[in-house]
């Protein structure tokens, strides 16, 4: 057996086990509800706002606190807090794709991708810190 | 119906040099192929053919630069009857940006591609010789592909074959009522603009490298893909190593200037996210180099061929699907800046594409495989060529990991399929690749730092221990210093450290040394410092980088209702600014002064004029002062998101980065805070108080002092102060202040307001209602607009100008090594034979 060939079996074990790795590293897309079952492991959920219900933003007590109400894919509506300051237009968007944990009835929200419905405007990601 | 106001010429000679661009390559492609076919059977035949592709080739190149002139002539004379200039540009747009607004929409930027694709071509065409009708074949055939993008053909009633930039307004929008009357022009009257965010002279430069990069990677696939079709692999070594260095460089630098300008006018907060669209450009760079390194190997000893040719086709194939993944929204829920998809037909136009060139390439290398010339021997450990195949496999699993990691839209489906679950990308994507590619960094470190002491075939190893132990000793020392100066504990990053000083001493050492800085040969060490002098950058600058921006608005606007979990959150990373009130940012106080708006056309840019000052901390005398101009604006291209560019201060040795994270008052709702009425109230005697919104005013009497630098007294004027003290809603007192009512020549009222900028208060002395000598009733009215403030971000990244002079250092290497290379075959070529 070649060296080249001992080193590239090493090489592929070890690609393999970054690999496995890596997946475990990825997330996954839930729902509120089964964000709920792992509270505290940030997850990404899909959805959108909730526009008849109130939304929480008060900048001078707090820029980085915004609260707001989604509802996710499965119906399911949600108290959502965002470790961030309120995303501009957050109202015209179609879609929130939220990252963050589910903690009881509250999602501790660190990040939101918006899809707005202009074909033309690129989306846009906010990011808050989560605590 | 016929049209008023329509200028239809240039886009119909637009459309005709389309179709023409089209029909040359495709008669470029297939005569340079009979020319290959007819090459031993009938040379003259073949000759023909060789001259008919060529003839066809250049007829296809000077139909994309009549496209380009056609568009840009539509662009510059703003002829909104088309689509594309209507989409992309608007009459204020400045002249430097008509470009710009050329190649933001998906059709311009497919013609910058093809026609790089051109100019390298007719290159390739001049010196490739008896490569010529192969390399020329596969080009012409990827323009084929690519001339299909903007056909704007319809196939059949729903399939349209690419998107032509000449389409007019009224056809792209048929249903659009206005389209009914023949005068519509009348009231188009003006474009959409480009994209404000865009409007930065990295959108005029960043554009053209980047593809001219991207575009350069065809050049060693089709030499890789006309040597395997002649089975012969000698002749095509001295080119491809030519053009891969070129495209090392060009790539190279097209990747740092995105970096450059996410980091100075974009609000990524940084220079580099992993976002799947700076990923996409990465990973064929990566394939490039190693397929770069495995053709140096074979060209010194016979081996790696097989290798170079799998990395350096893949490369090309990785730019067309990086084109797949960031045009056609694909990754819609995953990057921040992908293009917005155009949809169905452009995903399978895409995978045709893709298709064509993967079962061209893949049949061919199947087909050769067995015969690739191979050497049966092993390698010694001690050898150059061993350790460089490692490398290159190494930059390769690199590439693998991020492609992987960045293509989960396309393969996630299938995962769900099999596996039930929904894969997102993960929720921290930058310790994510991270944790991967920290490895990587340090095992290409240490090799790039190592490699070129040893010699192809077999080292001497007792000079090559002593070389790199004494390097990696003073490496070691190096990387000791900088990790106890710079607090670097993570021991992953101190491995990397070492890494990096180690092969910034190796390279340094071996081109003074060993190669006695003969700068013509000098190329691959150079390269090697600049790679090492990246990954110091890269660690120094992100391991530190931190955020000196704080919430500590405190106990006044924090009443302290929040959950312990909430309060957790003291270390957010926006601080709050309000107008005139200086604020601690980390070593420095920070002050928002005031905004001013700059209108042009319907964007409004607001500037935030923010000052900033260090004082020494025991003397307390200020040891810096500077502004920084961050400023915001609200798109009215899009739904009028907020867009903001940072403002950053560059030390040698670090720079703080800022931008605005919300703006409220000010310029943004200027005209909202005017319709604020004031508020008149009576004072008799001093000690009466005034109630303010937040805080209250004391009246201390009336004087007839005017000490208001903005008013000088006239002769006769006749003066009166009111003297007044603010107090903030905690009893504090903030600010004496005097408004002025002044009798100009004993005739006309004048008011001189005084203000208090960090309440927000504006203050007047209306009038004066004298009863009798001791009794004197006065008007103070009293406008307390709605605050105006900012949440600023601000973070130090610490040198960083290492990564860009690291960057700037490596592909000035491969720019040596390929003048080099150049040097030498024209030298080689004058001599008699």
């Amino acid at each position: 057996m070649k060296k080249t060939h001992i080193v590239l079996l090493v090489l592929m074990v070890a690609a393999i086990s970054v690999l496995v790795s890596v997946f475990g590293s990825f997330s996954t897309y839930e729902t509120f509800a089964s964000a709920a079952k792992q509270p505290g492991k940030s997850y990404y959920v899909v959805g959108n706002l909730q526009k008849d219900q109130e939304m929480q933003y008060d900048p001078a007590k707090d820029p980085n606190h915004f609260i707001f109400y989604a509802k996710d894919k499965a119906g399911n509506t949600s108290k959502v807090i965002f470790n961030g300051e309120k995303p501009r237009d957050i109202e015209k968007s179609e879609q929130l794709v939220m990252m963050g944990y589910q903690d009881g009835s509250t999602f501790h929200c660190s990040r939101i991708q918006m899809k707005c419905p202009s074909k033309y405007k690129k989306d846009m990601v906010v990011e808050g810190k989560s605590s | 119906m016929e049209f008023i106001g329509e200028h239809l010429v240039p886009g119909k000679l637009g459309h005709f040099f389309v179709i023409t661009s089209f029909v040359a390559a495709f008669f470029s492609a297939f005569s340079y192929f009979r020319a290959v076919r007819t090459e031993q059977t009938d040379p003259v035949a073949s000759r023909s053919w060789l001259l008919f592709g060529r003839g066809g080739f250049v007829l296809h190149t000077v139909s994309i630069v009549s496209i380009f002139a056609a568009l840009f002539y539509i662009i510059e004379n703003h002829l909104f009857e088309y689509h594309y200039a209507w989409e992309h540009s608007s009459l204020s747009l400045p002249g430097k940006y008509l470009l710009a607004c050329f190649w933001e929409g998906q059709e311009g930027s497919f013609m910058l591609w093809t026609f790089w694709h051109c100019v390298l071509g007719l290159v390739v065409m001049r010196t490739a010789r008896g490569l010529e009708t192969r390399t020329m074949a596969i080009i012409a055939l990827v323009q084929v592909c690519l001339a299909t993008m903007i056909l704007g053909i319809y196939l059949g009633p729903e399939i349209q074959l690419g998107k032509t930039p000449f389409i007019l307004l009224r056809h792209s929008m048929q249903n659009a009522p206005i389209f009914a009357s023949a005068n519509y022009m009348s009231f188009v009257t003006d474009g959409n603009g480009l994209n404000v965010s865009l409007r930065n002279y990295w959108m005029v430069i960043h554009p053209p490298v980047l593809f001219l990069g991207f575009a350069a990677t065809l050049i060693p696939f089709a030499y890789c893909i006309a040597a395997l079709w002649k089975g012969e692999y000698q002749t095509f070594i001295k080119p491809t190593i030519a053009w891969s260095l070129f495209n090392g460089a060009v790539l190279g630098t097209g990747i740092m200037m995105g970096g450059a300008w996410a980091y100075e006018s974009l609000n990524f907060g940084g220079y580099w996210a992993w976002d799947p669209v700076e990923n996409a450009s990465l990973v064929p760079w990566l394939t490039l180099i190693a397929g770069l390194h495995t053709l140096l190997v074979y060209k010194a000893t016979g081996r790696a061929l097989s290798l170079t040719f799998v990395l350096l086709l893949l490369t090309h194939l990785l730019v067309w699907y990086s084109t797949f993944l960031t045009r056609t929204g694909i990754l819609g829920k995953t990057s921040v800046h992908a293009f917005t998809g155009d949809g169905k037909a452009l995903t399978y136009h895409l995978l045709v594409v893709i298709a064509i060139l993967l079962v061209v390439t893949v049949a061919l290398l199947v087909a050769r495989w067995r015969g690739l010339p191979r050497i049966k021997t092993e390698e010694e450990t001690l050898s150059r060529e061993f350790w460089m195949f490692i490398g290159s496999v190494i930059l390769f699993l690199s590439s693998i990991q991020i492609a992987i990691s960045t293509s989960i839209p396309v393969w996630s489906p299938l995962a769900k399929w099999i596996s039930g679950k929904d894969f997102a990308p993960p929720t921290d994507p930058m310790l994510h690749y991270n944790n991967i590619q920290v490895w990587i960094a340090i095992i290409t470190g240490i090799l790039s730092a190592s490699v070129l002491y040893m010699r192809f075939k077999n080292s001497d190893g007792k000079t090559l221990g002593k070389r790199l132990g004494i390097t990696a000793l003073i490496g070691l020392a190096m990387a000791a210093a900088i990790g106890y100066g710079q607090h670097i504990t993570t021991w992953q990053y101190d491995i990397m450290l070492f890494a990096a000083c180690f092969g910034i001493v190796a390279n340094i050492y071996y081109g003074i040394i060993v190669q006695k800085a003969k700068f013509k040969k000098l190329g691959a060490s150079v390269a090697h410092l600049g790679f090492a002098m990246v990954l110091l950058g890269i660690l120094l600058s992100s391991y530190n980088k931190h955020a000196i921006s704080f919430n500590i608005t405190g106990e006044e606007f924090n009443p302290g209702k929040k959950s312990a979990a909430e309060n957790a959150k003291e270390n957010s990373e926006n601080e709050l600014l309000f107008r005139g009130v200086a604020s601690p940012m980390g070593e420095y106080q920070a002050t928002y002064l005031d905004d001013s708006a700059s209108i042009k056309g319907k964007d409004k840019i607001i500037y935030y004029n923010i000052f900033f000052e260090r004082r020494d901390p025991k003397t307390k005398e200020i040891t810096e002062s500077f502004y920084l101009h961050p400023d915001a604006f609200v798109n009215t291209k899009g739904e009028g998101v907020l867009t903001v560019n940072p403002s950053t201060k560059h030390y040698w040795d670090h720079d703080v980065f800022t931008f605005i994270n919300h703006i409220h008052g000010g310029q943004l709702d200027k005209g909202k805070s005017d319709t604020i009425s004031y508020k008149s109230h009576m004072v008799e005697k001093p000690g009466d108080t005034i109630y303010l919104s937040s805080g209250f005013m004391i009246f201390n009497g009336l004087d007839r002092r005017a000490t208001d630098h903005r008013y000088s007294a006239g002769d006769s004027d006749l003066t009166v102060s009111a003297r007044l003290t603010v107090y903030d809603n905690k009893g504090k007192a903030v600010k004496d202040i005097a408004p002025l009512y002044v009798l100009k020549n004993r005739r006309e009222v004048l008011h001189v307001e005084d203000t208090v900028a960090g309440m927000f208060l504006n203050v007047r002395f209306e009038n004066l209602v004298v009863h009798s000598p001791t009794s004197v009733t006065t008007e103070i009215m009293v406008k307390q607009t709605d605050s105006d403030f900012i949440v600023l971000k601000a973070l130090v990244f610490p040198f960083i100008n290492v990564l860009w002079l690291g960057i700037i250092v490596m592909v000035f290497g491969f720019f040596i090594s390929l003048g080099n290379l150049l040097s030498r075959a024209t030298a080689s070529k004058g001599q008699p034979e």
